[in-house]
């Protein structure tokens, strides 16, 4: 070391200048800052928060589907003491809120579906609250109720909103080629139909809300939303305030995964009841409420013709989806925006047509939920794949090869797919899968004696992997500021709901600044702090604040180097930050400790912080009013591969294994990415075998984790993952959003490797023992 | 709602509490948690808990009769070694009960009394003729009356438990020589998971012949129910196929399942039908 010849430099007592080397944070693995907390106990939820003087709300609901409102009766509960404030309908102004500002906050005069709020207390304990709600009695008379889309678009169906005489709330229309003509020259033309169930988030942290009004008339909330700004917005006209005038905290929460996308009835009831108690009133769901009040997955059925021609070229798909809307709007009829992608646009199909039409019922409603309309399109698309490969007499591989696209095509709907990586996916998934010598083999042993049959299956999608512009900016906000102590403190206004965008911003800021982990800390839970940014949806975290943090990170970086190179004779482009020093670049000889230099910058006679701000925005599109833009910066694919064995007698899936192949940009934290996969995977698990919320005439039956089946440890099968690494240029991060298509792909590939296994195929999921069992064993009786 | 709360150290103790009336009991509080939560069960004004009499815990032999504490837990019970080596179906119930959190706290007792038809240790208990042991307070000492588990169900989460009896033991014959059995359930899911069916069977084979025949099944009926029509259409018949075919459609028979948000009545009976071929299955090949 010694014998290095020195331009400048920091000598240590010794005398001896310190080397360091290049060593890069990006692709390593990462712990999440907030894991020891999280794994010792200590981390404090939104669930666990009490603030002084805090009272507790309750929320009187429904027992009836579609009801007239004859009387509510609150005499008993507000002589209850300890009672603070019994709310109803009739209490408040009319505060319209959501998506089709369809919904209220407390019903007044008549109740929709099985969720409706009629009456909300605040107390001095939960207990006395609980038993203010008991006291309440409303008297209803029952209404003509209607639970079926189809039925709800009939010609004298019970009118769910009197906005809404037929029953029509969202609807969407596509179109791209001649798909009469195309039909008509195609060789093969198969029908379909398929029916999605309704199925629910899980958060292991159940609705909660904290609401604090001053003496302003400003209100504070602490809320589990995933969309903090945007959320002001929405949340205000709900409470009959300005939006300016809502501070949004985000404690820790126990997962979101959509459900939090949207503003839900629970939150402004809960400022109404700070607002008219004077006092913060803390509202949370038990389990059972979180089943039955808490967004779902979109249900929906779809028709879909698609046409082949005896070579194998795809030549024209038309997809009509009828979604139950439910009695109000909230974020799940707007999931064919995402949907109608994966059918006009995975694989190339010259001619598509998509028909997408939501009826408000007395039922339930949905919100958006990971996946967003593609979980859907892709178990629908994905099976019909395999039917058209098998009726031309092609494997599952070759004819998806001979119709994926190219990098540089665009879809009818204008996604420009630079990069695309779709057959190096599905090349990558065959060949470590030993694909078509097990297909072979499989169907082969189908139709033979015994009782465990194997199969093997593979399914792809499409998915937004650069933001996805539904509003009118879909960027973020990042301030990065230094201390006097070279610590690094990020502001930035991408939520963590667990996702892991915590230990990707710190990667990042860590990465160009050359300093550790403990040296940096993300601020990002308070609206009163942070600047701007969409949300936490559209796989786009990484991706966008990803990029902002980057952004702030290389201004800060050029901002240190620059003071660094007044002082020495390097200039700023020979010199980097490496373990808390300015080095010099060829050598990594240390010129000046960063902190050091941080405080002669700050305490200089022309004094200097460094502290910048800047902004992200994705170079993508809005749609036009014919659905066409580039919607997202960038589109990913991936091939999943499942491998099952499926138990003849009993009907019991069980897979074994599922391959995953996803082009992912480039691997930030390998460590979360490997989380969000295996975690999106046991979403999907759940979708294809076991999980669905049962709703019959308007009213959930299995509101429990007794009987809605999520997956388990014991089922979850062995992972086998491939990054594809495209070193997207859309990202300067080389990064894509990756969080979605593991939630997307594995339910259609295990239904595809059942179908090799048995020869039956699943036009409904999931595939619960008694559906597989009854299948094979041609059970007609119920 | 609650307004006293004992921790009795003995069943005596126990038994004078249980006395006075209007008493809930807790153990585990596996099962009574969830259904109070859930609003399904109301508190007594008293609650008893009986998690500190120790001689209502742990599995002891004597005289060939098995005993075991109605407060010894599933853990405790899947972890035993003498039962692992003499009664191992008991061990295999236990092992498919929930999951181990729920294992670790929940009691035998509480499994009984919760009287679920589809509880997990009511099975193999049937199987080996088990009977119960309630104690309570008469005439200023401890009553101990056995009931045959097989008559303690009434009905779903009904028991021929009367106010102020405490389920204190089971106990049951070691089994004849020879004795195999076999112990199956169903659901979409390996771990916590309520069965869709269980199904228990046990007989010995000799000579090609069956006898000593035991079928419980579980989720099929108001209670946990023993197949005794099936079971004595098997008894003493050489074990072959025609023997399974009739097996089967006479316990498709003596089952009445119910369609519930688990399962449809069809699929319960299709299960009946694979697990009794299966189990004797298992008994031919032992």
């Amino acid at each position: 070391m010694s014998s290095i010849e020195l331009k400048t430099g920091e000598k240590k007592s010794g005398g001896i200048n310190k080397v360091f080397s290049k060593k890069t944070v990006i692709g390593t693995r990462v712990t999440k800052p907030d894991a020891p907390d999280k794994a010792t106990g200590k981390t404090i939820y939104i669930n666990d928060m009490v603030l002084p003087r805090m009272l507790y709300g309750k929320i009187l609901h429904t027992d009836r589907v579609h009801a007239r409102i004859i009387s509510i009766d609150t005499s008993a509960a507000k002589a209850l003491p300890g009672v603070h404030v019994v709310l109803t309908g009739e209490d408040i102004p009319l505060l319209k809120f959501g998506t089709m500002r369809d919904n209220v906050p407390l019903k007044a005069g008549k109740v929709r579906c099985i969720r409706d709020e009629v009456a909300a207390v605040a107390a001095e304990t939960e207990q006395i609250a609980a038993e203010a709600i008991a006291l309440i009695k409303v008297e209803y008379e029952d209404l003509p109720a209607v639970f079926s889309p189809t039925e709800a678009l009939q010609e004298g169906a019970p009118v769910v909103q009197e906005d809404h005489p037929d029953n029509r709330s969202l609807a969407y229309k596509f179109s791209h080629g001649d798909v009469a003509a195309a039909e008509a020259d195609s060789d093969i033309v198969l029908e379909h139909e398929f029916v999605v169930p309704y199925v629910t988030h899980c958060c292991m942290g159940p609705g909660c809300a904290i609401a604090d009004f001053d003496s302003a008339g400003k209100l504070t909330i602490y809320s589990q939303t995933q969309y903090p700004y945007n959320y002001k917005m929405d949340l205000a006209p709900a409470i009959g305030i300005h939006p300016g005038d809502i501070r949004v905290i985000q404690p820790p929460v126990g997962g979101a995964f959509g459900s939090k996308l949207d503003v839900y009835p629970f939150e402004p009831i809960c400022a109404l009841l700070s607002k008219a108690s004077g006092r913060p009133v803390k509202l949370t769901f038990s389990r059972e409420e979180e089943f039955i009040n808490s967004p779902t997955r979109q249900p929906a059925e779809f028709k879909i013709k698609s046409g082949v021609n005896k070579d194998g070229t795809l030549t024209f798909r038309s997809v009509d989806c009828l979604m139950n809307n439910g009695a109000y709007t909230s974020w799940g009829p707007t999931t064919p925006i995402i949907q109608m992608r994966t059918f006009t646009g995975h694989f190339r199909v010259p001619a598509v047509e998509y028909n997408g039409l939501a009826a408000y019922t007395n039922s339930v409603y949905a919100g958006s939920f990971r996946g967003y309309g593609n979980v859907q399109a892709t178990y629908v698309t994905a099976s019909v794949m395999d039917m058209l490969a098998e009726e031309v007499g092609m494997d599952p591989i070759a004819f998806r090869l001979k119709n994926a696209q190219d990098p540089g095509e665009v879809t009818p709907q204008g996604s420009k797919l630079d990069d695309c990586k779709l057959k190096e996916c599905i090349e990558i998934a065959a060949q470590k899968t030993d694909f078509l010598s097990k297909h072979e083999t499989y169907a082969g042993l189908c139709k033979q004696p015994g009782r465990i049959k194997r199969g093997i299956g593979i399914a792809t999608s499409i998915h937004n992997a650069g933001g996805a512009k539904i509003h009118k900016s879909d960027g973020c906000g990042s301030i990065l500021k230094l201390d006097d102590y070279a610590r690094a403190t990020l502001i930035t206004g991408a939520s963590e709901i667990g996702q892991g965008i915590d230990a990707v911003l710190t990667q990042i800021v860590m990465d160009e600044l050359g300093i550790p982990k403990a040296d940096v800390t993300i601020v990002n839970n308070d609206t009163a702090l942070g600047p701007w940014d969409v949300g936490v949806h559209a796989s786009r975290t990484t991706f966008v604040a990803g990029n902002a943090a980057l952004q702030a990170a290389r201004a800060a970086r050029k901002q240190i180097l620059d003071a660094a190179s007044k002082q020495s004779n390097v200039s700023a482009e020979e010199m980097d930050l490496r373990q808390g020093h300015v080095v010099q670049a060829d050598n990594g000889v240390s010129i000046v400790k960063l902190d050091k230099l941080l405080r002669q910058m700050h305490f200089a006679d022309e004094p200097e912080l460094v502290m910048v701000s800047e902004y992200f925005e994705p170079d993508s599109e809005l749609e036009d009013r014919n659905h066409v833009g580039n919607l997202s910066a960038t589109w990913a694919h991936g091939a999943y591969v499942a491998e099952v064995e499926v138990d003849t007698e009993t009907g019991e899936v069980k897979v074994t294994k599922i391959t995953a192949v996803q082009d992912v940009g480039r691997v930030i934290n390998r460590l979360g990415i490997e989380g969000q996969m295996e975690g999106g995977i046991s979403v999907s698990l759940g979708y294809a075998l076991s999980e669905e919320l049962l709703i019959q005439d308007g009213k959930v039956l299995n509101p429990n984790f007794r009987d809605y089946k999520v997956p388990t440890a014991p089922e979850t099968p062995e992972i086998e993952l491939h990054f594809v690494e495209s070193d997207c240029k859309a990202s300067p991060l080389g990064s894509k959003g990756i969080a979605e298509l593991p939630a997307i792909i594995p339910a259609p590939a295990i239904a595809n490797a059942v179908y090799n296994a048995i020869g039956i195929r699943f036009f409904a999921p999931p595939l619960t023992p008694e559906k597989v069992a009854r299948a094979i064993h041609g059970a007609t009786t119920q | 709602m609650i307004e006293n709360y004992s921790v009795p150290s003995s069943v005596a103790e126990a038994a004078q509490l249980l006395q006075q009336g209007d008493a809930t009991i807790v153990a585990g509080g596996t099962d009574l948690t969830p259904q109070t939560e859930a609003g399904a069960r109301t508190f007594a004004s008293h609650l008893v808990n009986i998690q500190r009499i120790e001689e209502m815990r742990g599995i002891s032999t004597s005289d060939g009769r098995f005993r075991i504490g109605g407060l010894t837990t599933v853990t405790e019970i899947l972890e035993s070694k003498i039962l692992a080596e003499e009664i191992p179906v008991l061990v295999e119930a236990a092992d498919h009960f929930a999951s181990p959190q729920i294992r670790n706290a929940a009691t035998l007792a509480g499994n009984l009394c919760n009287a679920s038809p589809a509880g997990d240790m009511c099975i193999p208990l049937l199987l080996l003729d088990a009977e119960v042991e309630l104690a309570s307070w008469v005439d200023g000492s401890v009553a101990i009356r056995s009931v045959p588990l097989a008559e303690f169900f009434t009905g779903p989460g009904k028991t021929v438990l009367q106010a102020g009896e405490l389920l204190v033991a089971v106990e049951f014959r070691q089994p004849a020589k020879g004795f195999t059995a076999s112990f199956q359930k169903s659901g979409p899911r390996p771990a916590l998971e309520i069965s869709t069916v269980s199904m228990g069977l046990a007989a010995v084979l000799q000579d090609g012949l069956l006898t000593g025949v035991r079928i419980a099944i579980g989720a099929v009926a108001p209670t946990p129910l023993r197949a005794t029509a099936t079971e004595s259409t098997l008894e003493g018949r050489a074990l072959d196929e025609n023997m399974i075919s009739s097996a089967v459609q006479s316990v498709q028979q003596e089952v009445s399942p119910i369609d519930d948000v688990r399962a449809s009545a069809w699929y319960r009976k299709h299960l009946t039908g694979v697990y009794i071929r299966r189990a004797l299955s298992h008994v031919a090949g032992n």
